[in-house]
């Protein structure tokens, strides 16, 4: 979903205007739309829909998020290995992983739209058997209301799209307004100990800059750029956030390694450790990501919450 | 010194029979074991019952591009729900791959025979020269330019994969050459560092391709999860090419065996028979390659096993070990498929799991006889 919106920065107040402005051209465009329905999707393959799908199967942990935040968690009949939430989902068939879904039982769930990642290349092969295949994954924040309109056009459930995303941006404003003004900390945020970090244009980039952080990763080193130790510590952030706790890393691993000892966020206690459910939330753009961004805000300004 | 080929050629004529008709009945065997396996039980006889349909459906595209209501009219009732999900299942996702599975197999196989033949090394396999490095690298440059970055992207994953093995092949093969000769071990070396170079910078692109990555590792591990019918008929004509210029060249290779200058004197043209073998290993390692990514370990045991049971002649080496290789192939990918279903196993990792200790136990066996 690259290409349509661009990265939400820091200005809310725009960005929400700007989606406010879209999500009610794209609702006044599907307020008329009937069946047969069709949608480009983000390989620009044509999704074409004879009746609202009632036979879900998605292969992405947010859009089984947001399918379910659209009130048609009882439509999916089928998810990949790693959709786990809303609790719900863990009952159905378990397909694998996206990269090489189980096609056999797959298509014996006879779905009538099959969700999955653009980059697993699986909607060729699902799309071969005849199957519809919505192809598109949210990268950004923006995106994440593009696919819940999309996929509210394509349920036939336009109106709860509209709703969740009003609810999504509110819930985002209400978080944003708490730390506005307040003095930014530095925020190293690790997502292994490689140390892979994320780029301030990633969306967990955005949710930091949103929460009040500042990332000490600059933006030319890309999306998920792979740091130098050295460069952590010459950065001196005074917020580490540890995305791989649930992996085992935790303040003790990090005030092991050579130098480490010496960043103010060590130095400070101010190191922290997700939960697994969190991680989960920040890495996955989908409806939780108002709840993400509370998690980052309270880990920045505690003393605002 | 001249005897030697002449009684392996008595040899292995008598002998090619028995053995060719035990490994197709085998083979046989195991593609309808594997093609009634599966994560969605089907009975044998709706596996016949919807291939039969399928081969009909298939051949009246072929036959009667024209319009054939008539003959459609009688499914048209009401084929039920269960036979069409069951059709899909057999004929588009299973036959498919259990087919190319095979077919990846008797690849692999041929090529690392033939490898192993014209290099006079034990060691060689399909990758030696560098095939997979290079068709690791293309396929990864495919997979992150998509389909908008110009003809990379637009040739797709497997054109490229095959390119770049062919490439990088001819590009090792040009930089080992003395003139019109082809030195084995300068040949290997370059191999091993090009095959090197290219594998850093799969590596590379890797970790710069974060959205990317797992498609990428998932391909290098190699997977016949999306098989197909276009698939199978993509790697059967480059399969067939190498096939019948490995088997043609099979004599000349027992008597390379000999050393290079007795096989020279014994008539055999070195040089050519080296670069036409090279040729049609890469060219069936390429089309492999292509469509299922790089699995290893085939390669380089087929050979072996068959040369262990029914000894080197290379007439009787070469054809049974792409029928071995394909029936080994078929097992070890139904054993990905289904071992822990519905998530599948790296095929590569199974025919490396259930190779190697296969492999002692030959080993073992020959060598206590």
């Amino acid at each position: 979903m690259k290409r349509s919106i661009p990265p939400l920065a820091s200005a809310v107040g725009r960005s929400r205007r700007i989606v406010a402005v879209a999500g009610l051209l794209l609702l006044a465009g599907l307020a008329c739309a009937t069946w047969p329905l069709s949608v480009r999707d983000d390989l620009d393959r044509e999704v074409r829909l004879e009746a609202a799908p009632q036979r879900l199967v998605s292969l992405v942990p947010s859009h089984t998020e947001t399918v379910c935040a659209l009130g048609a968690c009882e439509r999916l009949v089928g998810r990949d290995t790693f959709s786990d939430y809303p609790p719900a989902v863990r009952s159905l068939p378990d397909l694998g992983s996206a990269f090489a879904p189980d096609l056999e039982a797959l298509v014996a769930l006879s779905p009538d739209l099959v969700l999955v990642d653009e980059f697993s290349g699986a909607a060729d092969a699902v799309a071969a058997l005849g199957i519809p295949v919505y192809a598109g994954t949210p990268q950004r924040l923006g995106e994440i209301f593009e696919l819940a309109e999309r996929l509210g056009a394509l349920l036939g459930t336009s109106e709860a799209a509209g709703e969740l995303v009003e609810r999504l941006q509110a819930d985002l404003d209400a978080v944003s307004a708490r730390v506005v003004g307040r003095a930014p900390p530095t925020v190293f945020y690790e997502v292994d100990p490689s140390p892979y970090s994320v780029g301030p244009e990633s969306f967990i980039g955005t949710l930091i800059t949103l929460a009040g952080g500042a990332n000490v990763v600059p933006g030319d080193l890309g999306d998920f750029p792979l740091v130098d130790p050295e460069f952590v510590v010459a950065a001196d952030p005074e917020v580490i956030v540890l995305a791989d706790a649930a992996y085992g890393v935790d303040l003790a691993a990090v005030r092991a390694r050579p130098g480490w000892g010496t960043i103010r966020a060590v130095r400070d206690g101010r190191v922290y450790e997700l939960e697994a459910v969190e991680g989960d939330m920040l890495s996955r753009a989908g409806p939780r990501v108002a709840e993400a961004l509370e998690v980052l805000a309270r880990l920045f300004h505690p003393e605002a919450f | 010194m001249s005897v030697v080929p002449v009684s392996a050629r008595r040899v292995g004529v008598r002998r090619l029979g028995g053995p060719l008709a035990g490994s197709v009945a085998a083979l046989a065997l195991v593609l309808v074991v594997a093609a009634s396996s599966g994560s969605v039980p089907v009975g044998a006889g709706e596996v016949v019952a919807a291939s039969a349909r399928g081969v009909e459906a298939a051949l009246r595209d072929l036959v009667g591009s024209a319009p054939q209501p008539d003959a459609v009219a009688p499914d048209a009732v009401a084929p039920d729900a269960r036979q069409r999900v069951v059709d899909t299942i057999v004929w588009q996702i299973r036959l498919p791959r259990v087919t190319l599975a095979a077919l990846v197999g008797a690849a692999l196989a041929l090529a690392g025979a033939g490898f192993q033949g014209v290099f006079r090394n034990p060691l060689a396999d399909p990758y030696l020269l560098g095939a997979a490095s290079g068709a690791g690298f293309a396929a990864a440059l495919a997979m992150l330019a998509g389909g908008g970055l110009g003809l990379l992207g637009g040739l797709g994953v497997p054109a490229a994969a095959f390119l770049g093995a062919g490439l990088t092949v001819a590009v090792v093969v040009l930089l080992a050459r003395r003139g019109w000769s082809l030195p084995v071990v300068p040949m290997v070396l370059a191999g091993v560092v090009v095959g090197s170079c290219l594998a850093a910078g799969t590596s590379f692109l890797l970790l710069a391709a974060r959205e990317q990555a797992a498609s990428i590792l998932t391909w290098l591990l190699g997977s016949l999860a999306f098989a197909s019918w276009e698939r199978v008929g993509s790697m059967l004509p480059p399969l067939l090419l190498a096939a019948i210029v490995l088997l043609a060249a099979a004599r000349a290779l027992d008597v390379l065996q000999l050393g290079e200058p007795a096989a020279a004197q014994l008539g055999v043209h070195v040089e050519g028979l080296k670069l036409s073998v090279v040729a049609a290993a890469t060219l069936a390692t390429a089309a492999a390659v292509s469509v299922a990514g790089v699995i290893g370990f085939v390669g380089l045991v087929v050979p072996h096993a068959v040369r262990l049971a029914l000894g080197p002649d290379h007439r009787r080496l070469l054809p049974i070990a792409a029928l071995w290789g394909a029936g080994f192939m078929v097992l070890a990918d139904l054993v990905a498929r289904t071992v822990i279903a519905p998530a599948e196993l790296p095929v590569g990792v199974v025919t490396a799991l259930v190779g190697a200790p296969f492999f002692l136990v030959l080993l073992r066996r020959r060598s206590a006889a």
